[in-house]
């Protein structure tokens, strides 16, 4: 009795929760969560870009890499908004998550790197960077279920990949890398949140006054 | 070598006469700021340095990041002076631009330094539009709502680019704005403004950007208006007034029992004989009169009576007095008018005294027949003697007989006849002349007494207590037989109180002694005073009595009875109750010091007798 009474109860609960996981949250509002978390992401790129800016050397910024250098800068993506605005909705996404993929590895070792920087203020910047590989993570879950929502398929990924796995020998080196690899993060995390606000605008035409 | 050599020193002559001339090469000039209205285009604008007296040209220059080509300005003329205006064309997004500006003159140029710019950085979009304030009257409270549109070239609506609002509102009064946030939304709704004319502002800014300018004041009147609140405070005032009205009302209704709920009255104490009445009309006197013994201790008649001595006649009717007679004289007591419940206690007890004044008439043997057995004719004869009066000195309107009642007292003339003091003078024994209504004539051979009674108005019969000093001139009178007052009446052993047993069917009082439960004696033979102890006191208010076996009796009248003590010892010296002193003190028979079922003590059989 008991047990036919809490295997019916379970079956319930696992078939509502395949329901709301399925149909539950509207790509509108999965959408509208995943522009927020992007938000959230450049706006804590731009403060750790800002904290790292407070006490640089002047020699590093002669030493900077050109933003070329950047390892996702041969993405293509569109340069303003007509290209963008005619880019389809999944092509955007797919970019998003490419972007956003690409951007997992050298997270970790900035993080790892970020505890060790000759910066006096390497302490809010470590957790700065811990916070932004969480948010990465949500970010990448979210748009997993983004892309199930829209039914498009996830194998269109560009790969980005990230090759170094030091940031340099010397502590300057490693502060100006650091540095670098930021703002590289700052730009792409930039490209991501325009890329998801355009697709939010667009998934929005139940309610315009957003937009 | 010679050429170079040559070269430098003309250009140092040509500088030197230059500069004495008053021209120079441009100053150097500066890149203030570049700004993107919409994130499509963007703006350039520089200071020029100084000019050198000469006519200047600038230039402004660029290079994208990825690409070593130098372009200059394609606009110089659109954003005004010393600007450059990159259209939609020429603006790249997520990509450095390195600019610099070049200024010209004839005599050089001069480079201002390079400035990496991404588009995407400097957003600041223009003013908001339109911004209009209304008021909206609702139930609770009229309100303004704050509407306005988007700056034109923003293209919010594909998403390109997110606007935030931001609202601000003041007084014309007061210094400092109050700021709202708007979000994303277009309208505003502000509410708790006094009546007044008050001046909003909107601006907005992109997610990642640059605030915009305030837009230009726009006024709005708020008109005075009653808050809803206020009414229903007032109304809740009435309410709760009206509640409170109805409430005193009630407890108004219930005085009584609220105030013994909270006073409980407190029990006051219950003085036998205190008249509550009395004490309210504030006339103290006739209060402690109330409380005071008339007549005890005795007073002057007392003292009169005790210098009395009453002539006894020895003679064998003396002895033929009514056997089990109580001789108990309150004469005196008869005087006063007091009430029953002063010190003699008897009246209204369960015992009834039985008081006989004895008294001896000099020389009137004959009197003594009185005294028989056949004492209903003497009876009869006293009684109707009794009858005339009761004024204290009536009996010569009788045959000369003498009374028959052993009450040596009251009067405190040395009359031979012993008056009894009617007992009109005495209202106290109440309970006295009820009794006697039961008597009948009627005389048996036996101990117990009876009283007949035949006509006797109930006022003349007197019953009471007998004066210690009566009993004791009594029982020495049965002892010494001699020059003791005595009463005239033989002997008798039983000195003490009698109780009424029974009023048998012919309305005849059977009497019987009292039983002292301290007393084995009756008429005891001690010489010494016999004062007796008050053992204990019962719940009601019964004394019990403590026997004394001594002779010397020693000083030991109960301390229980205040009053009567004190009076006892306010007494002369010749009065004392000292036992000891007075060695021919009778014993005062145990049953004297009687407790009286209404709690008093008949103290009486204490006071010293002669």
């Amino acid at each position: 009795m008991m047990a036919e009474g809490s295997r019916l109860y379970f079956a319930v609960t696992v078939l509502m929760c395949a329901f709301v996981s399925i149909n539950g949250v509207g790509l509108n509002d999965l959408l509208e969560r995943a522009s927020q978390l992007s938000d959230k992401l450049h706006s804590l790129s731009t403060s750790l870009t800002n904290d790292l800016d407070s006490h640089f050397p002047p020699v590093g910024r002669v030493m900077m890499p050109r933003p070329s250098m950047c390892h996702t800068s041969s993405l293509q993506i569109p340069n303003d908004k007509d290209q963008a605005l005619k880019v389809p909705e999944d092509e955007l996404l797919s970019l998003a998550r490419s972007l956003l993929l690409a951007w997992s590895d050298p997270l970790a070792l900035l993080s790892s790197e970020a505890s060790s920087l000759a910066h006096p203020e390497r302490n809010t910047i470590d957790s700065k960077t811990k916070e932004l590989q969480d948010n990465i993570n949500s970010l990448g879950a979210g748009l997993e279920h983004v892309v199930h929502k829209m039914g498009s398929s996830s194998d269109n990924l560009s790969s980005l990949p990230f090759y170094s796995n030091s940031l340099g020998q010397d502590k300057t080196s490693r502060l100006v890398n650091f540095h670098f690899l930021l703002s590289c993060f700052r730009r792409d995390s930039h490209k991501i949140d325009s890329f998801l606000k355009v697709l939010r605008c667009r998934a929005a035409k139940k309610r315009p006054e957003m937009c | 070598m010679r050429n170079s050599w040559a070269v430098l020193s003309l250009t140092f002559i040509a500088n030197l006469i230059s500069q004495a001339a008053g021209v120079s090469p441009p100053g150097k000039p500066r890149l203030t700021s570049c700004r993107s209205p919409e994130k499509e285009t963007f703006t350039c604008w520089w200071e020029p340095g100084d000019d050198g007296g000469l006519p200047t040209t600038y230039a402004l220059y660029y290079r994208l990041e990825h690409s070593e080509t130098v372009n200059e300005c394609p606009d110089y003329r659109t954003a005004g002076e010393n600007s450059c205006f990159f259209n939609k064309n020429d603006t790249s997004l997520w990509v450095n631009y390195n600019i610099t500006v070049v200024a010209t003159n004839a005599l050089g140029k001069n480079i201002s330094d390079p400035v990496e710019v991404d588009v995407v950085y400097i957003v600041q979009p223009k003013s908001p539009e339109n911004v209009t304030a209304v008021v909206v009257h609702e139930d609770q409270g009229p309100f303004v709502k704050v509407l306005w549109e988007k700056p034109r070239t923003a293209d919010t609506r594909s998403g390109w680019i997110t606007l935030l609002y931001q609202l601000r509102v003041k007084q014309e009064k007061d210094k400092e704005w109050v700021e709202y946030d708007a979000g994303r939304q277009k309208y505003y709704n502000v509410f708790s403004l006094h009546p007044g004319k008050y001046m909003v502002q909107v601006r907005c800014k992109p997610d990642h950007g640059f605030w915009s300018e305030w837009t230009k004041t726009t006024y709005i009147k708020m008109p005075d208006y009653l808050p809803k609140e206020r009414s229903l405070w007032i109304m809740i005032t009435i309410f709760s007034v009206f509640i409170v009205l109805i409430l005193i009302w009630m407890l108004n209704m219930k005085r009584n029992s609220v105030k013994l709920c909270l006073l409980p009255p407190v029990p006051g104490p219950k003085i036998k004989g205190f008249d509550k009445q009395l004490l309210k009309s504030g006339k103290s006197e006739e209060i402690f009169n109330s409380l005071v013994i008339q007549g005890f201790p005795p007073t002057t008649d007392y003292d009169d009576l005790l210098v009395e001595y009453l002539e006894v006649y020895d003679n064998e009717q003396q002895e033929l007095v009514l056997d089990g007679k109580d001789l108990s004289e309150d004469c005196i007591k008869s005087k006063s008018p007091s009430d029953c419940d002063s010190g003699r206690g008897s009246c209204d007890s369960r015992t009834l005294l039985l008081e006989k004044c004895i008294e001896g008439r000099e020389g009137s043997g004959s009197d003594q027949h009185q005294y028989s057995q056949h004492g209903e004719t003497s009876w009869a004869s006293t009684e109707s003697s009794e009858s005339q009066g009761p004024e204290p000195s009536s009996p010569e309107s009788v045959d000369g007989r003498v009374k028959t009642w052993p009450i040596v007292c009251s009067s405190p003339e040395p009359q031979p006849y012993h008056h009894y003091q009617a007992g009109s003078a005495k209202p106290a024994y109440h309970s006295v002349p009820e009794i006697l209504s039961h008597l009948s004539p009627h005389a048996t051979a036996s101990n117990y007494h009876q009283l007949h009674h035949q006509d006797i108005p109930p006022q003349e019969v007197l019953f009471s207590k007998p004066a210690c000093s009566h009993s004791q001139s009594y029982n020495q009178f049965n002892l010494d037989g001699s020059d003791t007052p005595a009463h005239g009446v033989p002997p008798s052993r039983f000195l003490g109180y009698v109780e009424v047993q029974r009023v048998n069917p012919e309305n005849m009082l059977l009497l019987r002694p009292l039983s002292d439960p301290n007393s084995e004696l009756e008429g005891s033979d001690c010489t010494g005073e016999d004062y007796s102890k008050v053992k204990e006191v019962t719940s009601n208010n019964i004394l019990f009595l403590q026997r004394e076996t001594s002779h010397q009796c020693v000083d030991n009248y109960s301390p229980d009875l205040d009053s009567q003590a004190d009076q006892c010892t306010s007494q002369q010296p010749p009065h004392p109750c000292k036992p000891a002193v007075h060695q021919s003190y009778s014993p005062m028979p145990e049953e004297g010091m009687r407790v009286m079922g209404n709690g008093y003590v008949d103290s009486t059989v204490l006071m010293p007798s002669y």
